[in-house]
């Protein structure tokens, strides 16, 4: 090892190796890189005993000593108390961490002595080895860290060893390294790729596809109840899915869509009861600390009530997607588009005139859909009854998914002004939703509780109070609403909109 | 920033062993320490084999033309640092005077140049050349605590009253002195009767000797603190006590 240190002693200096130190190290993230994308990195350190938790963000690292064996993945509220915890928090959100790969490391320190034996410099020799998900060659590392007052000497150090071209000055982190070796790569799962040109049904297949990739790549992370997104995202698939089959579908095999949209309706419905429990949970200390007659502890049974609720139904909704159905839907869907996808296109240009491309469809679909909003949209007045501003919301998400959809075929500037646009309306459009849906469950909680036992008259008051700060949200929601049409409904929509149709 | 000196008016009792044996210890218990060699003789400097050299010597550090964190050194121990020595200390006392116009300002000067290290070390050990000088007066005035090791005699014990009775004459805040035994030889009769008697009969005087071996002699053949090469020799345990005693004087 040290006889790639060689070159440092030809300039009078002696080498002192330390003690050789071996670890392994856990390097950690959530699925979707939130610590990443942050700037952060978070590794689980071990050699004996349950090791060391250290975070490094923005130039500062912390570290917190584990005093029991820690299972990953973990939730933030499943991290010990201490700096990483606090300082990860915020990055993780409600995401769970877990390990992105794993490597063995042989450490030593080698002191810089000069001619007076004086460490001048501390040399941090590292040997990396990549174990999990793949093994790598040993990457070698060093890193010089003068000694204050000895910077002359660490840069005669670092000069030698470059002129020797033992090494090279390193250009990513050492974790970026053993990523690259061992072929783990730090994006989401890339979009289907579509071009305008590709004939619609393919197109349509190949986003479809998409979908059912993403709703089997969350499957192992709900059964495992690794954090709540996982159902959350497995939930956007299924919706994406069943939109784009009621908007598009008709460029598919009549039989294929017959066949298989009940089967996504179901897997809608199974995932909704513990989705909902979720978002309640979620919040729930956020409502609970925005009680004003109240206090937080009173909401207490309320919590275990939806804790033990949400148990039983992820239980039902595990044996729902561990069951044939579940498998033969997916599976057999995803053939089906595979081989359209794949399927030989006629040579004969008439016959493939027949199916119209990709852009065609996205145009018309587009004008079709934002046509029929804008009618629905225009009949919504203060005094519309629920029903139709939640039909309203509907038709919304259609036209979102409709957008992510055209992406691909879009001018980027001109979809995200048309996404802005439509957000806008869709945050009010919700809160008038959840204010409604949310006021609503509370009042069948409510009875489940008593029917239950007898729950603590806190409770209910607390759970009354609650109720009425989502009617007020609601209320806030159909005022903001008349003003957020307004400008929905103005030129500059209908302008943006058009401009990104080709 | 606490900050400690180990003075003696006489030489050769100690002084320098327990400013870098203390330092250590203190940077071991994870204080952020600087040890500064103010002895041109440079004793300290030599055990933590750092050359006796500041640039611009002593003239251009006490002006302050040249920043005092410029001179600094780190040791071969984690989170402890040196201000060598350097020959021109010899000449400190007249650039002390030179520089500063009134004498209260020069007996201050040392104390203002360590106000800019504050943020950076926890506690500063003053390791002071054996006189009773501007030099020794600027110690006196910038120590929290001045530890003085006496020799169990008592001629020795007549220059620790001469030097209590000088810092009563402080009019401002004056430092703790905490006397503690060196160079104890229990073989010596009258060595064991001051060590027994003596802490119990005067306040400032720690019960604990630090004991003459060839040990702590060893220090400038191993150029390092002891408590690094013998850290439970009977040496090494009673600096560990007077680390102790110093900590609650600090934390006092």
């Amino acid at each position: 090892m040290l006889s790639a240190l060689e070159p440092i002693t030809g300039r009078g200096y002696e080498l002192s190796p330390g003690v050789r130190r071996v670890r392994t190290v856990t390097y950690l993230d959530t699925v979707d890189w939130r610590l990443r994308d942050k700037g952060m990195l978070l590794s689980h350190e071990r050699a004996a005993g349950p090791g060391t938790l250290t975070l490094t963000a923005d130039g500062n690292s912390f570290s917190t000593t584990l005093t029991a064996q820690q299972q990953w993945p973990a939730r933030v509220e499943q991290l010990p108390d201490g700096d990483v915890r606090s300082a990860a928090g915020a990055a993780m959100w409600v995401r769970a961490v877990g390990p992105i790969l794993r490597a063995r490391t042989v450490t030593r320190e080698v002191a810089v002595l000069n001619e007076d034996g004086k460490t001048v410099l501390r040399i941090d020799w590292a040997e990396s080895t990549g174990t999990e998900p793949a093994r790598t060659t040993p990457l070698v590392r060093v890193s010089l860290r003068p000694v204050l007052g000895y910077q002359r000497d660490a840069k005669r150090a670092e000069k030698a060893l470059l002129a020797a071209e033992e090494f090279v000055p390193a250009d990513d982190t050492l974790y970026d390294e053993l990523m690259h070796a061992a072929g783990v790569a730090a994006e989401e799962a890339a979009a289907p790729g579509i071009t305008p040109d590709m004939p619609a049904d393919v197109a349509v297949a190949t986003a479809l596809r998409g979908f059912g990739d993403a709703i089997l790549a969350n499957v192992n992370g709900v059964l495992d109840d690794i954090d709540t997104e996982f159902l959350h995202d497995l939930r956007v698939a299924v919706r994406r899915t069943r939109s784009l089959l009621k908007l598009v579908g008709d460029v598919l095999p009549p039989r294929l869509t017959a066949r298989y949209t009940p089967g996504f309706k179901w897997l809608g419905d199974i995932t909704t009861p513990t989705r909902d429990l979720d978002v309640y949970l979620l919040e729930l200390d956020t409502l609970a600390s925005g009680l004003i007659a109240g206090e937080p502890a009173d909401l207490d049974p309320f919590a275990e009530h939806l804790e033990a609720e949400r148990e039983k139904a992820r239980r039902a909704l595990a044996r729902s997607l561990r069951s044939q159905r579940f498998s033969r839907l997916l599976d057999g869907w995803r053939a089906a588009l595979t081989e359209i996808i794949e399927a030989d296109r006629p040579a004969d240009e008439e016959q493939a005139d027949e199916q119209p491309d990709a852009q065609s469809l996205a145009a018309d679909r587009i004008r079709r859909m934002t046509k029929k909003l804008i009618r629905k949209a225009k009949v919504i007045t203060p005094d519309s009854p629920a029903e139709a501003v939640h039909d309203l919301r509907k038709r919304c998400k259609e036209l979102r998914y409709l957008l992510e959809f055209v992406k691909p075929m879009s001018e980027p500037a001109a979809h995200r002004a048309v996404i802005k646009d439509l957000k806008k309306l869709q945050d009010i459009l919700g809160s008038f939703q959840d204010g409604e849906v949310q006021s609503e469950a509370l009042r069948v909680f409510a009875e489940r509780m008593q029917e239950a036992g007898k729950p603590p008259a806190a409770t209910l008051l607390a759970m009354g109070e609650l109720s009425a700060g989502f009617v007020t949200m609601q209320r806030q929601a159909r005022h903001d609403l008349t003003g957020a049409l307004e400008q929905f409904l103005g030129p500059d929509t209908r302008e943006r909109i058009k401009a990104l149709l080709p | 920033m606490k900050i400690v000196a180990s003075y003696n008016v006489k030489g050769g009792v100690g002084k320098t062993t327990a400013a870098v044996n203390l330092a250590y210890l203190s940077a071991q218990h994870g204080s952020r320490t600087l040890i500064w060699d103010l002895d041109p003789q440079g004793a300290a400097t030599y055990l933590f084999r750092v050359k006796p050299r500041v640039k611009g010597g002593s003239a251009r550090l006490v002006r302050g033309t040249r920043p005092i964190d410029a001179a600094l050194k780190g040791t071969d121990f984690e989170g402890l640092d040196l201000l060598p020595a350097d020959f021109t200390y010899r000449n400190m006392d007249l650039d002390l005077a030179r520089t500063h116009k009134s004498g209260r300002q020069a007996a201050r000067a040392l104390a203002r140049l360590l106000g800019d290290l504050a943020d950076h070390y926890d506690v500063v050990f003053l390791d002071t050349p054996p006189s009773l000088s501007l030099v020794s007066e600027n110690v006196l005035n910038a120590a929290d605590v001045v530890l003085v090791p006496i020799i169990p005699t008592v001629l020795a014990l007549r220059t620790y009253d001469q030097l209590a009775e000088f810092v009563e004459t402080f009019d401002q805040s004056r430092p703790r002195l905490h006397a503690f035994f060196s160079m104890a030889d229990r073989r010596k009769a009258l060595h064991r009767e001051i060590i027994a008697t003596l802490p119990q009969q005067r306040s400032g005087i720690s019960p604990t000797a630090i004991p003459a071996l060839s040990l702590i002699e060893q220090m400038a053949v191993q150029r390092a603190p002891l408590p690094s090469y013998a850290p439970r020799s009977p040496a090494a345990l009673a600096y560990h006590s007077l680390w102790t005693e110093l900590t609650d004087l600090l934390g006092a």
